[in-house]
């Protein structure tokens, strides 16, 4: 890698995800853009961290289940720590599709954008899945709330398929939402004075296995989500002061 | 007068017992200040329990026992506040040290891969 070539590290938080891991790794071995992999095993049960050594990645294996939130904060910190350039977060369980990384990627190569979101719900965007209703009627809700909260129109608040630079990948490594991060995240970005955009990507169906948010935890997760989001409008500017 | 002394008993027990349990460091000092002001204005309301009746008096109850048990709830309530946002404490403690964890294993393990390598 030539010194002039940013350094790109793609995250991939993993729970339980035997089933899936192997094929989201051999797509990105596909791709034509140079990056490294690191995937981190967040306390699962199954032998996922096994799977993905022997697909080729790296793994980091965290001690405990810390929940989506700190093994992606644990992605950042790892990123930060080597001077990585550009963080791209994938979900393990094969709903993103990886040949979209190039599209998410270029606005933060060309420094147009701190983080870049690859959305499912953009207007007049390709239909691929689009997750269940009621979780659609949980995104509006979503939606709705960071629209009015910060004035920006985010489509797709809940997409973890995302792009980061430098600048967000230092400041999530130090500040990050514990669980379900992705909401939360964006208010926190713009809190940072984050120039957040977003573009289409069409995603698919989880590939096997369970999602980890289901049945009662879907309550939880909306009422916990709106009183984060609510509280950190309340955080003050210390939040904002970051240094390395 | 039975229950002046077994108020006091009680409280003075109880402080006696937190001070034993910072003593042998099964409980440090931070945590069990709490515990022994409560204890110690137990103590202290046991032998001047006319100024507690007074403090009763002038706050409207109706019965002494009932502004005891008042000050007792909100004493409890306090305290466990204090425990959840230790717990909390404890819990980014924890949260923190397993992410160092699984990032310091990998480095370990990077580092051993490539000085087998080399030999």
């Amino acid at each position: 890698m030539t010194p002039s070539q940013p350094k790109i590290l793609i995250i991939i938080p993993a729970y339980n995800e035997r089933a899936n891991i192997r094929n989201t790794l051999k797509e990105i071995w596909a791709l034509d853009v140079k990056t490294d992999v690191i995937v981190i095993d967040d306390g699962s049960k199954d032998a996922t961290a096994q799977e993905a050594r022997q697909a080729g990645a790296k793994v980091i294996s965290l001690p405990f289940n810390l929940g989506i939130g700190g093994a992606v904060q644990t992605g950042f910190q790892f990123a930060s720590q080597n001077d990585y350039d550009i963080a791209i977060q994938v979900d393990a369980d094969g709903q993103h599709d990886v040949g979209y990384i190039r599209t998410i990627l270029s606005p933060v190569l060309n420094n147009e954008s701190d983080i870049v979101i690859g959305s499912r719900f953009m207007p007049q965007q390709e239909k691929g899945y689009r997750s269940s209703f009621a979780r659609r009627l949980g995104i509006g809700f979503f939606v709705r709330l960071i629209g009015v909260l910060t004035g920006s129109l985010i489509y797709d608040p809940t997409s973890g398929f995302r792009a980061y630079n430098k600048k967000m990948i230092r400041i999530f490594a130090r500040h990050y939402p514990h669980d379900f991060p992705e909401p939360e995240a964006i208010v926190l970005a713009g809190k940072f004075g984050a120039k957040i955009k977003e573009l289409p990507v069409v995603m698919r169906k989880r590939q096997g296995g369970e999602s980890s948010i289901r049945y009662l935890k879907s309550l939880y997760y909306m009422v916990k989500v709106t009183f984060a989001i609510l509280l950190d409008m309340l955080k003050t500017r210390r939040l904002v002061e970051y240094g390395h | 007068m039975v229950i002046k002394w077994l108020a006091l008993t009680l409280s003075m027990g109880i402080f006696l017992f937190v001070v034993e349990l910072v003593r042998r460091e099964r409980l440090t000092f931070k945590y069990a200040v709490g515990w022994l002001l409560a204890c110690a204005l137990a103590v202290f309301f046991s032998v001047f329990h006319n100024l507690l009746f007074a403090i009763a008096k002038f706050c409207r109850f109706e019965l002494p026992s009932n502004f005891i048990f008042f000050v007792l709830l909100c004493v409890f309530v306090f305290l466990s506040l204090l425990l959840t946002v230790f717990l909390c404490q404890q819990n980014d403690r924890n949260d923190k040290m397993a992410k160092k964890i699984g990032i310091m294993e990998f480095e370990l393990s990077e580092l051993k891969t490539r000085i087998g390598q080399k030999q």
